[in-house]
């Protein structure tokens, strides 16, 4: 197709692929990464690393030229099975999309994450597609567990809805965190990560949640911002703000994965203070 | 004690749904150690021929009574079910064959003394649900007809093998759950399906598909013909494809559809006798992967044939005629 079009349409198109794909070393980087594929390319859940690279090369503009992401302590994310458990905030899963982009891009040796996601994501057309080929799956404990013995990484995000739906009022303020992530990780042995996201909980500053719609139109939530739904398509563009990921010690807990919700709940605070902290020297560092 | 051994007799192995190409196939490989009598309501197609004795009945019928009490029969090879992608049979017939025909093959299997029996069920009745876990396991509850009722049959009939296997420890049987079983000789609907000019495919939706080819597949059955235990257990090839891939590796091209002029038109054509029934299209839209690590552990089985080299055969068969395939 390019050769049809005239020189300097041609020229920019050229310039455009080039920003739209990943350079040769970030290729072999992702090359690297630990998979399990069968003969044919792909693994069970349907992560299909070429795409993987596809979706990083344009992801990657919104990553380093959007929202500017600057990264502290990747080195601390483990060889082999790892369970990365962050904050969420802001509307959209931007903060999962620019995580999972971290640990592709940055990490040693570069890590194809797995994101746990909603149920109903199986049901959207196209999205569904392009998730599974990346590695997203659903967020079934079943999945979970079968990754992580594996030796996968994981990405979770236990407050869910709860923590992505909440007003721009309560940014950085750690939701009620479920105590699935915990009991998985104590029956596989498997090393917690915490990070702590800040830039993403502004994206989509919501004043308030349309819930009446929210329920009309089978949505978890429906949130109202200054500009969206006011400004249509283009208010729901999220805004440029600066993203920091900043990644904790690995948690590694000792205790029967079938204890009590009480003994479970104190090991869930002790992840969520570890996020906390690194939260609180994301906002420190940018002067809150 | 000499004289026995000079007239060593084989043992009898009835196998139900003798008409179709896997039982052949099957049939074939057994005949050196079993005496093969196979049985289907349906008739041989032209110009087959079952590699042992071939009768028509209905497995309930009083004559499959008298094929029991004429041969000791030592194993019951149970692949009479029809397939739930089978058009040409109402929701009545299917359960009339597959609930009441299985029940009453296993009253009289327990009543002539057989001692192994193999149900050949499939892996579609987990249901293909947006909300499935990737590797099913066998214990998972059998969703196939929360969504569609019309799969009753299917999952009945797994119950029903199920229940029997439970009840009665001394019979030692086994149930499969087989993903799609591809190869040259079969005449299923996936193997069809994937050797037409085109495959229709849902827009927007690629779910992952698992194969076994049928020399694998026949294997897993000889397998358990020679174990002494009983149970459930899934039987899956090498690993899984998205349902595009598999389309280009068999040598098709997809046809994308939108699913909301999909599932309308499908409904009014299997009304119409003209196309495969509705429930089909969610195993196209939503993954039913599952877990074989049972099977796998339990009878030492790998498969040999690799999910790219059984879609490739495929794709170096001849076409099927016409544009679709007659499902």
């Amino acid at each position: 197709m390019l050769p049809l079009l005239p020189e300097p349409a041609r020229r920019w198109a050229e310039i455009l692929r080039n920003r739209l794909t990943l350079t040769d070393e970030e290729s072999r980087r992702i090359d690297g990464s630990p998979v399990h594929l069968n003969s044919a390319g792909f693994d069970d859940w349907g992560l299909d690393p070429t795409m993987v690279k596809s979706a990083l090369g344009v992801g990657k503009w919104l990553y380093k030229n959007y929202f500017r992401v600057k990264t502290h302590g990747i080195e601390r994310v483990p060889q082999g099975r790892v369970l990365v458990i962050a904050n969420h905030g802001g509307q959209l899963p931007v903060d999962g999309l620019l995580l999972y982009m971290s640990l592709a891009l940055e990490a040693n040796p570069a890590r194809i994450a797995r994101p746990m996601v909603e149920r109903w994501v199986p049901t959207i057309p196209f999205i569904s597609t392009l998730f599974a080929r990346c590695g997203v799956m659903v967020g079934d404990p079943h999945n979970c567990k079968d990754l992580l013995e594996t030796d996968e990484c994981v990405i979770a995000f236990p407050e869910g809805v709860r923590g992505s739906g909440k007003p721009f009022a309560k940014r950085y303020q750690l939701q009620r965190f479920g105590t699935g992530f915990v009991r998985l990780a104590l029956e596989t042995r498997t090393p917690i990560l915490p990070v702590g996201i800040v830039g993403c909980e502004e994206i989509y500053p919501a004043i308030a949640n349309f819930a009446p719609l929210a329920k009309l139109l089978r949505m978890p939530y429906f949130p109202i911002t200054p500009l969206f739904p006011a400004l249509g398509v283009l208010g729901a563009v999220p805004l440029p703000s600066q993203v920091n990921i900043r990644f904790g010690e690995p948690l590694t807990f000792d205790a029967n994965p079938d204890a009590s919700d009480a003994e479970i709940e104190a090991l869930v605070e002790k992840v969520k203070a570890a996020i906390r902290i690194e939260i609180d020297a994301g906002l420190a560092e940018r002067g809150r | 004690m000499a004289e026995e051994s000079t007239t060593t007799q084989k043992p009898y192995c009835l196998i139900t749904g003798a008409a179709g190409g896997l039982a052949s196939l099957i049939a074939s490989r057994l005949q050196d150690r079993y005496e093969i009598v196979g049985v289907d309501p349906r008739p041989l197609p032209d110009g087959k021929e079952f590699p042992g004795e071939f009768r028509q009945v209905h497995y309930s019928h009083r004559k499959m009574a008298d094929i029991f009490r004429s041969r000791p029969f030592s194993v019951l090879l149970h692949m009479g079910r029809i397939p739930i992608a089978t058009r040409t049979a109402s929701r009545m017939e299917r359960y009339a064959v597959n609930v009441l025909g299985t029940h009453s093959l296993l009253e009289m299997a327990l009543k002539y003394n057989v001692g192994r029996i193999i149900v050949m069920s499939t892996f579609h009745v987990y249901g293909a649900q947006p909300t499935n876990p990737v590797h099913i396991g066998e214990e998972a509850p059998l969703r196939a007809s929360q969504t569609f009722p019309e799969l009753a049959d299917a999952v009945e009939f797994d119950h029903m093998a199920k229940s029997f296997m439970y009840q009665y420890r001394r019979v030692k049987t086994i149930i499969l759950r087989p993903v799609n079983v591809v190869g040259p000789e079969l005449q299923n609907h996936i193997t069809r399906l994937l050797r037409s000019k085109w495959c229709p495919l849902l827009l927007g939706y690629d779910p992952m598909l698992q194969f076994i080819h049928q020399d694998d597949y026949a294997r897993a059955v000889e397998t358990c013909l020679e174990a002494t235990r009983s149970g459930v257990y899934n039987v899956a090839g090498e690993g899984a494809v998205p349902y595009s891939e598999t389309i280009r590796l068999a040598g098709a091209k997809a046809i994308p559809l939108p699913h909301p002029l999909v599932y309308p038109a499908v409904g009014v054509g299997s009304r119409l006798g003209l196309s495969f029934p509705t429930y089909l299209i969610d195993y196209f839209r939503y993954a039913t992967v599952v877990a074989d690590n049972a099977f796998r552990n339990d009878f030492g089985f790998r498969p040999m044939v690799t999910t790219h080299d059984a879609l490739d055969e495929l794709s170096r068969l001849p076409r099927a005629e016409g544009m679709f395939a007659k499902l």
